[in-house]
């Protein structure tokens, strides 16, 4: 009996092409959405050179350190380039910042550099720095000669290799002695996929609801017909649930072929993990739906809005609209998240493929197992309190 | 008037669904936008760092902590790695700089002791390493050059407190501006979710088997129940057009009733002709309630990641934006843009402007054939 209703409720869950769209085709394609949308933002967050341009005025023009600088800074070759500079007539350059082609101009002359720009911005400001950092260092000129000239006297018996050495020397250390020592993984739009898969791990409990709902005598009419049977109501329960989250797995793996292989989205590199991750919270979707269908007294209709709508709630709060929600949560009303499922599945991944360690996945993959474990209390014990005199 | 109340009873059952578009679009378009700044002078952004200090707060060390605090947002955050990590993955801050045991001691006796730091490598992060380089630089270049630190100090802030003079050129008021346009982008979701729902849902309930056969041996000629349905339903989706335009004057303030709130109106009202015109031809293909919250999610979802309904369309791919050319809100948005950008309405905007709404009404005008078509087929076969 167990495999006959196994495969019956199987074939019948997967003829219901609503449900398949939701908890199938939906993430899938939701998947597909969110790369086209996404998969630009975090290469145009990168620093890239701004465009600029210099007033070629006459003042400009006679002053060789000032061209330098804005050759280096514009050099293409040079690792920290920073600016595409054009030099160009005031006229021009108005016109180009005008047309939005450039961000700002600067027109050097004897008192103070003045720049130019529409608004406010990161590219105004770093261009506004650059040019006072040309301001100040005519400051720190005169010190930078005298500490020269200071080293010509007391080396003069070295010779000139030996001054010339110092001097490269001490402009060596005048370099800024900074070591970035930033972690590898840091692409957070990977959290939008991680909520997707959390989403459909959880959508899942739709398909657990829907074939449990067939079990049930106040739910349906084959309900009614199955509680007459002398079969075992736990057989007939597991059954249910196993073909439900048969599918649901399916849904699952489809999804993680697409966004991994497909979609080249970064999970990490440790598969078995990802499953573990994926198996379990697939089994909080399920353990949830059923709690909901046997233990709130609606229509399938409102049982799925409800599945559905808190769903939903969840994956904003882990993340799904607006990846710093998580953050912010986390951060100020940690229990929130502590007991939603959607983000102990996007934590699990996140953890995964941001940190080294397996700890915080281990927590996330626990506090998914006990989420399952109440769950399935509570569809135990509304099970159990089923009797009917009559139907 | 039958026509009318019945339509009125089935809009009825569709309020939950128009209440959560509008919602979203005020949550996500109206509240969620940073404060306005309508300064006319230049503000210099700051990037948001951390600065774990290992070294006294004395001395050079806090000098260089104090010129953070005037260029850098320097924020809060407990003091153990997960949170660190946390801070710069979710981008809370962009720039971490470890400072090292003696440090400032070590840097006046002219050694050049490391800093340490991580960052997200973006423009933000780039300028706060730029501040801390710079803040290195001057420093270096002064130490030696007294024995009197607090000399020393003064020197290095009057040579960092040198300032170029900025010129804001443009008069306008880009961020009030940029929110207006984010607002009508966002309105691009709400309406086509809003059209199709409704629409769909209306024209389903009428064309139910029983119902379109008793209406079909009624006294109204069908024709007139077809024209009062357009009319009734175009009517609703129009009329959320102005509750639109309205919470956009409350939410954004009078802007939206300037120059400007004028085009972004009438760019707005030729969108709604064409989800109008889409829906009548989606609810042509609808055969029970679940596809239309499919063609809702599918339509409207999807319009919105490709066009630059939800992400600004500069952060958008390029392949990505060339496929959104075959669809109406890719036109719609574009058309915002371009009334975000301009400063003086005048030719160039005026060809450009007609030139995305005609592609929008000639959407429409697809749409409205189509429909035609369709309907011509279904009533042959």
């Amino acid at each position: 009996m167990f495999f006959k209703n196994f495969k019956y409720t199987f074939k019948a869950l997967l003829r219901n092409r609503g449900l398949v769209f939701w908890t199938i085709a939906f993430p899938l394609i939701m998947a597909l959405f969110f790369k086209m949308a996404f998969s630009g933002i975090e290469e145009k967050e990168t620093f890239d050179a701004i465009n600029v341009a210099v007033v070629s005025n006459e003042y400009f023009e006679n002053d060789g350190i000032l061209k330098d600088v804005f050759r280096t800074l514009s050099d293409p070759e040079n690792e920290d380039q920073v600016f595409n500079t054009s030099y160009v007539e005031e006229g021009e350059a108005k016109e180009l910042l005008q047309d939005g082609k450039i961000d700002g101009y600067v027109v050097f002359s004897e008192n103070a550099p003045k720049v130019f720009v529409t608004k406010n911005g990161v590219n105004q400001t770093i261009f506004k720095f650059v040019v006072e950092e040309i301001v100040q260092s005519s400051d720190t000129a005169d010190i930078i000669q005298a500490k020269v000239e200071k080293m010509f006297k007391e080396q003069n018996s070295g010779g000139f290799w030996n001054t010339l050495g110092m001097i490269f020397a001490m402009m060596q250390e005048n370099r800024s002695n900074i070591k970035d020592i930033s972690d590898a993984n840091l692409s957070y739009m990977t959290i939008e996929f991680y909520t997707l898969v959390a989403m459909a791990c959880l959508y899942g409990g739709i398909l657990g609801a829907v074939s449990i709902s067939w079990c049930l005598a106040n739910m349906t009419n084959v309900g009614k017909r199955l509680s007459l049977t002398p079969v075992s109501k736990i057989k007939l329960v597991l059954s249910s649930a196993l073909a439900g989250y048969v599918i649901q797995l399916f849904g699952i793996v489809l999804l993680l072929i697409l966004t991994i292989g497909v979609l080249k989205v970064d999970f990490g590199n440790k598969i078995p993990q990802i499953v573990i991750l994926s198996v379990a919270g697939s089994m909080a979707g399920l353990t949830m739906g059923i709690a909901v269908t046997t233990g709130i007294k609606a229509s399938e209709n409102a049982k799925t809005g409800i599945l559905i709508g808190v769903t939903m709630l969840w994956c904003f709060f882990a993340g799904m609209m607006g990846v710093v929600m998580k953050y912010v949560i986390d951060k100020n009303i940690p229990i929130i998240n502590k007991i939603n499922p959607a983000n102990m599945i996007t934590d699990g991944f996140y953890a995964l493929y941001y940190y080294d360690t397996l700890d915080r996945y281990m927590t996330n993959i626990v506090g998914l197992c006990i989420f399952s474990a109440i769950m399935l209390a509570i569809a135990i014990f509304s099970l159990r309190k089923q009797k009917y005199e009559s139907l | 008037m039958i026509i009318y109340k019945t339509f009125f009873k089935v809009l009825n059952k569709c309020k939950f669904p128009v209440i959560l578009y509008t919602v979203l679009l005020l949550f996500f378009a109206g509240f969620n936008m940073s404060s306005n700044d309508k300064s006319m002078d230049f503000t210099a952004e700051k990037p948001e760092i951390m600065v774990i200090n290992h070294d006294k707060e004395e001395g050079l060390t806090k000098n260089f902590i104090e010129y953070l605090k005037q260029n850098t947002v320097i924020k809060d955050i407990n003091n153990d790695e997960e949170s660190i990590k946390d801070a710069l993955f979710y981008r809370d801050v962009q720039y971490i700089i470890y400072i090292p045991e003696n440090f400032g001691e070590k840097f006046l006796d002219g050694k050049n002791p490391q800093i340490e730091v991580k960052s997200t490598s973006d423009y933000l992060s780039t300028l706060a390493n730029m501040i801390v380089e710079r803040y290195m630089k001057v420093a270096k270049n002064y130490v030696g050059s007294t024995s009197d630190n607090e000399e020393l100090f003064s020197k290095i802030n009057e040579t960092l407190g040198k300032k170029a003079e900025v010129e804001v050129t443009s008069k306008m008021d880009t961020s009030t501006i940029s929110r207006l346009t984010r607002y009508f982008n966002f309105s691009a979701y709400s309406f086509i979710a809003i059209s199709i729902y409704v629409i769909c849902t209306i024209m389903l309930k009428f064309n139910e088997d029983k119902i379109a056969k008793r209406t079909a041996i009624g006294s109204i000629d069908y024709k007139k129940i077809n024209l009062k349905l357009l009319i009734a339903n175009s009517g609703f989706c129009f009329a959320i057009w102005g509750i639109y335009f309205i919470f956009a004057r409350i939410l954004i303030g009078e802007i939206a009733f300037s120059e400007y709130g004028l085009y972004y109106a009438l760019n707005s009202l030729i969108f709604v002709l064409s989800t109008v015109t889409l829906a009548f031809l989606v609810s042509k293909f609808v055969k029970n309630k679940n596809t239309i919250t499919a063609f809702v999610n599918i339509i409207g979802l999807g319009s919105s990641f490709l066009c630059g309904v939800f992400v600004p369309m500069e952060f958008i791919p390029d392949f990505v934006l060339k496929i959104a050319h075959v669809l109406p809100a890719y036109w719609f948005v574009s058309n915002n843009e371009l009334i975000g950008s301009t400063e003086v309405f005048a030719g160039e905007f005026f060809k450009n402007f007609c030139i995305n709404g005609a592609v929008v009404l000639g959407f429409a005008l697809v749409f409205f054939i189509a429909t035609n078509i369709v309907s011509k087929k279904k009533v042959e076969k």
